[in-house]
């Protein structure tokens, strides 16, 4: 349990942290619960460990009907927050609420948790459903990614060698929207079964699946069922009850977020 | 007067504990100390080719790479003890193959990756019941002698009768033991109703908080120190002993503070620090990661049980069938085979029994104990049956097992006599809580089982010394390991019977060089034993007391009385003179009196099984099989609650642990043998939140020789819980499972097969 050796640089700016991580074998560090147990694991073995902890990269803005979530904001401030209760961005503390446990939460950032694509991660699924958008800023410049573009497979996003997350950029819904995030866990490590966020606009519903593949999945009609979605199983959940898992989930939400989105349900 | 005896005390650790301050095994310090980490197999069943230590040994910090070959052990027997790292043949997956030494932790694991190990892979055997069959691959070569005692400290059942086999059976096969009265064929014929099944329960781990941990070194005169996270110091000793080819007096074992045990501590971790330390002349800690404990160290056996019985129309059960299959893993010297071959006939009377148990070695594990060993599969199957039997017969579940339940002087089937048990009571307790008459009226998709489990208990002689202070304060001298507040039960026992405070009374627990002898803490034994020696010390120094204090009042005493450490004339209050005054008269240059000093003995041999009844209140999710448990309640027989906020809190842990196998804990290995669930991430617990509310009923009926009537009660508790659970999910839905945990796949599977 202890990491292979390993250099650290605590980054004292955004602009210093990507010079840092110009190098090859590095890697940023945020709250580190999911890092510090690959490393400790010797699974993760950067040479270079950059660490972000003293950036304010932390909160929450709002700007031309969106709003800025800073890539350093924990899981339990997400939880937390007040301008995200309402007008259909609910799955984000639904979510948050659900992440690990109150340590992990207190720990874990929505830019880490993100960046590190873990398939069986909630917030993917989220991100995807909601339309969240990936601030990416490198030596080069900034540019931003669609969630539905940001996630590759497992473990693997479209972020570049050298490229950080520094926000996350959430459009809010139009009136009368509402959301939810719904999900069956492991019951030793709490990552989703079948996880499912679903937004409901008077324009229609969009709903994401996390936990069954290789990362969130988009369902394009959830009243006409997944059927060409592959499902992944193992021996604690195989293919065809985790396929089962995925309908109840994606029937929760849709129902939570239609309630909320008429205004009846918390 | 100071009530002491049923009045609840906090523990006398606690507050170093709960301020953690508590110095455990691999808290200490030792001049010069190196660490070491563990190199395993990577396969089940394999032939050592070659190991490759240089590229270890050029780490900066290392010190050595110790192989078989480089540990003085003294003997050619392969067990845990005799060979702590594999010679020639590993025999499961995570097998401990090298130590790396070093002076830092990092140093040491830096080296154990650099180790490089060729196995060549060897018939791997997983699959419990196949090995059995003639001519299956065996999980071990064959070879001579196999170690150690352990058996018997766990429960004070028979081995039954070592039975000819009829059948032809592999020579994995290692354990048959056969009980048998009456004619079974007969018992059914006559029987109104007659139920099976085949009950499955997997490898469980203890998941003790405290990764097992041992620091070893040679003092001066050459005597072995081990310091250890232990539940016996003197087994510990002993193994020790065989494995080094010293004498015991050479080896001297401190058992620290221990941080979780439940059956899983018993010198695996010191024979690998102390070869290591022999090896090197210096101090070697061996602290287990996580991962390391899950792969290297002894879970308990995965059972399969078929089981048979029946029962007159009036509920009157006939007979019991059973054929029990324990997987010992790759543990050649002993299995659960005769405890849960005993305990699958619960606390019942039956006309006619037949049961066959069966030890089969596996790679997998080298099995060890876990909190009333063998004792929740056989409740698991019993308790199952006896719900659909009660259902067959038109009988409420808790009626039928009081018709059949054992009282004193009835026999178990492993031929003890019942000499106290409080079945009856505990059931009829249970029938009386609101609960069970809610059980009809609950919403849809709840429901609630009952279930009961026993544990006979154990025996093993022990020793204890009690001294008084000039200040009026006493000590309590044993060498049991407080695996679960018995130092605080030896603390009340001492004060009520020589008539202290209890705050007044300290306990030491002395390692096996200047203690008195104690047996290990296993069995559910130490109260009953140690604390029966702890009771006969106190009325020892008394004595003693009151001769010095007769003198002195010039009252005879038999005259005498001892109230809150004042001795005084009975029914003249006034006439009185304290302990701490005659304790200064006794304990200086030129003193009249003798130390106000005892020593006391136990070599117990009467049985005072504790039983227990649970109710259990689940809901299930119909549509993703999910089970919570919502509230539970457990009633139990402990003899005389010596201190009630320890025993309810035994109970409350049982119980836990009981979740634990009902919906979680399962350890799970690939078809080559490899362990999956290495740590806490894939190995699923009942953590704070799926806990429910736990009621305990505390039922008293006293044990004869136990101290203030007092049974050992650490393990009845969790028996049963896992059978009201699956109980419970029955009552909820209608399916029954056979298999352990109820997760949410399984028991979506058996909801499934209903609407099919």
């Amino acid at each position: 349990m202890i990491p292979a050796p390993f250099r650290y640089h605590r980054a004292t700016s955004v602009e210093d942290a990507l010079e840092a991580l110009r190098e090859p074998d590095s890697k940023a560090l945020a709250g580190g619960m999911s890092l510090l147990p690959l490393m400790k694991l010797r699974i993760g073995r950067p040479e270079l460990v950059v660490d972000l902890g003293r950036l304010e990269l932390a909160g929450i803005e709002r700007a031309d009907g969106a709003y800025a979530i800073g890539a350093l904001t924990t899981w339990d401030a997400l939880s937390r927050v007040e301008e995200l209760r309402g007008e259909g961005l609910e799955a984000i503390a639904d979510c948050a609420r659900g992440i690990g446990d109150l340590q992990v939460r207190n720990r874990g950032t929505i830019g880490g948790g993100l960046a590190h694509a873990d398939p069986a991660a909630d917030m993917p699924a989220v991100a995807v459903a909601l339309g969240l958008e990936l601030v990416a800023r490198s030596a080069e410049g900034e540019r931003t990614i669609a969630a539905s573009d940001f996630f590759l497979g497992p473990f693997t996003t479209a972020l570049a060698a050298g490229e950080l997350v520094t926000a996350v950029r959430v459009p809010a819904p139009p009136p009368g929207s509402g959301s939810a995030y719904a999900k069956v866990e492991h019951p030793a490590s709490g990552f989703a079964l079948a996880g499912a966020a679903a937004l409901v606009t008077p324009a229609g519903a969009r709903v994401a699946l996390t936990g069954i593949a290789g990362g969130p999945v988009p369902v394009a009609d959830p009243e006409a069922g997944f059927g060409g979605i592959e499902v992944y199983g193992d021996r604690f959940a195989g293919e065809e009850y985790r396929r089962h898992l995925a309908r109840v989930v994606v029937r929760r939400a849709l129902e939570r977020a239609r309630a909320r989105a008429e205004g009846r349900g918390s | 007067m100071t009530e002491v005896i049923g009045v609840p005390r906090p523990r006398i650790d606690a507050p170093e504990k709960v301020t953690g301050a508590t110095r455990y095994a691999a808290d200490g310090w030792v001049h010069g100390l190196l660490h070491a980490r563990l190199v395993l197999s990577t396969e089940a069943h394999a032939l050592i080719r070659a190991i490759d230590v240089e590229a270890a040994r050029e780490v900066p910090g290392v010190v050595a790479v110790l192989t078989a070959a480089d540990l003085p052990t003294a003997t050619d027997a392969s067990d845990r003890t005799a060979e702590p790292l594999a010679r020639e043949e590993v025999v499961f997956a995570g097998q401990p193959i090298a130590i790396v030494v070093a002076e830092t932790e990092a140093a040491a694991e830096d080296g154990a990756e650099l180790v490089a190990v060729e196995l060549e892979p060897l018939d791997v055997v997983v699959d419990v019941e196949a090995a059995m069959a003639p001519g299956a691959p065996l999980a071990r070569r064959p070879s001579e002698g196999a170690g150690g005692d352990l058996e018997s400290i766990h429960a004070g059942v028979d081995h039954g009768e070592e039975d000819e086999p009829a059948e032809p059976l592999s020579a994995n096969v290692l354990g048959r033991v056969r009980r048998s009265a009456g004619d079974v064929a007969a018992a059914f014929a006559v029987s109104a109703a007659v139920v099976e099944g085949t009950f499955r329960t997997p490898w469980v781990y203890q998941a003790y908080l405290e990764p097992q941990t041992a620091t070893a070194w040679q003092e001066p005169n050459g005597t072995l120190v081990v310091s250890t996270s232990t539940q016996g110091s003197f087994v510990t000793r002993s193994e020790l002993a065989r494995a080094f080819g010293l004498p015991e007096d050479r080896i001297r074992v401190v058992a620290e503070p221990l941080g979780g045990a439940f059956g899983g501590k018993f010198a695996l971790i010191e024979p690998l620090a102390a070869g290591a330390a022999l090896a090197l002349g210096r101090p070697v800690r061996l602290a287990l990661t996580r991962t390391e404990d899950f792969l290297s160290m002894n879970p308990v056996s995965a059972q399969v049980t078929h089981l048979r019985i029946g029962a007159l129309e009036d509920g009157t059960l006939t007979g019991l069938e059973a054929r029990m299959i324990v997987d010992r893993g790759a543990n050649a010297g002993w299995g659960l085979e005769g405890i849960t071959s005993s305990l699958v006939a619960g606390p019942y009377r039956w006309q006619a029994h037949d049961v066959v148990g069966y030890g089969v070695l596996t790679n997998r594990f080298t099995f060890g104990a876990y909190r009333g060993p063998g004792a929740p599969a056989a409740a698991f199957a019993l308790e199952t049956l006896l719900d659909e039997l009660a259902a067959a017969l038109g009988l409420d579940p808790i009626e039928l097992r009081l018709r059949n339940a054992v009282v004193e002087g009835d026999v178990a089937i492993s031929g003890t006599p019942y000499a106290t048990i409080g079945a009856v009571e505990v059931l009829e307790r249970i029938r009386e809580h609101p609960l069970w008459a809610a059980r009809h009226e609950l919403p849809e998709g709840e429901g609630v089982g009952i279930a009961v489990g026993h544990w006979p208990g154990g025996n093993e002689p022990a020793a204890a010394v009690c001294r008084v202070d000039k200040d009026g304060t006493m000590t309590i001298v044993t060498s049991a390991v407080d695996m679960s507040g018995v130092s605080t039960g030896f603390a009340a026992i001492a004060a009520a019977t020589f008539g202290l405070e209890p705050e007044k009374v300290r306990v030491v627990l002395a390692d096996t060089a200047s203690g008195p002898y104690a047996g290990a803490s296993g069995g559910s034994k130490v109260t009953y034993t140690v604390g029966t020696a702890v009771l006969r010390a106190a009325a020892a120094a008394r004595e003693k007391l009151l001769a010095a204090a007769s003198e002195e009042l010039e009252i005879a005493p038999d005259d005498l009385e001892v109230v809150d450490g004042v001795v005084r004339a009975a029914g003249a209050p006034d006439r009185s003179i304290t302990v701490a005054e005659i304790a200064s008269k006794a304990l200086r240059f030129g003193g009249r009196y003798e130390p106000i000093e005892g020593h006391g003995g136990s070599a117990q041999t009467s049985g005072a099984p504790s039983v227990a009844a649970h109710l259990a209140h689940v809901r299930v999710d119909r549509e993703t099989g999910e089970v919570a448990v919502l509230r539970h309640v457990v009633a139990q027989d402990v003899g005389r609650a010596l201190n009630p906020a320890l025993v309810q809190g035994q109970m409350r842990g049982g119980v836990a642990q009981g979740v634990g196998w009902a919906l979680y804990e399962e350890l799970v290995h690939d078809e080559h043998g490899r362990l999956l669930t290495t740590s806490f991430m894939e190995y699923a617990i009942p953590n704070a939140e799926r806990v429910p509310e736990i009621e305990t009923l505390i039922v008293e009926v006293p044990a004869p020789d136990g101290p203030f009537g007092a049974k050992g009660i650490g393990e009845a508790p969790v028996v049963g819980a896992p059978a009201a659970i699956v109980n419970a999910v029955a009552a909820a839905t209608g399916a029954r499972l056979r298999e352990l945990p109820m997760t949410p796949a399984r028991v979506w599977s058996a909801l499934h097969e209903q609407t099919r």
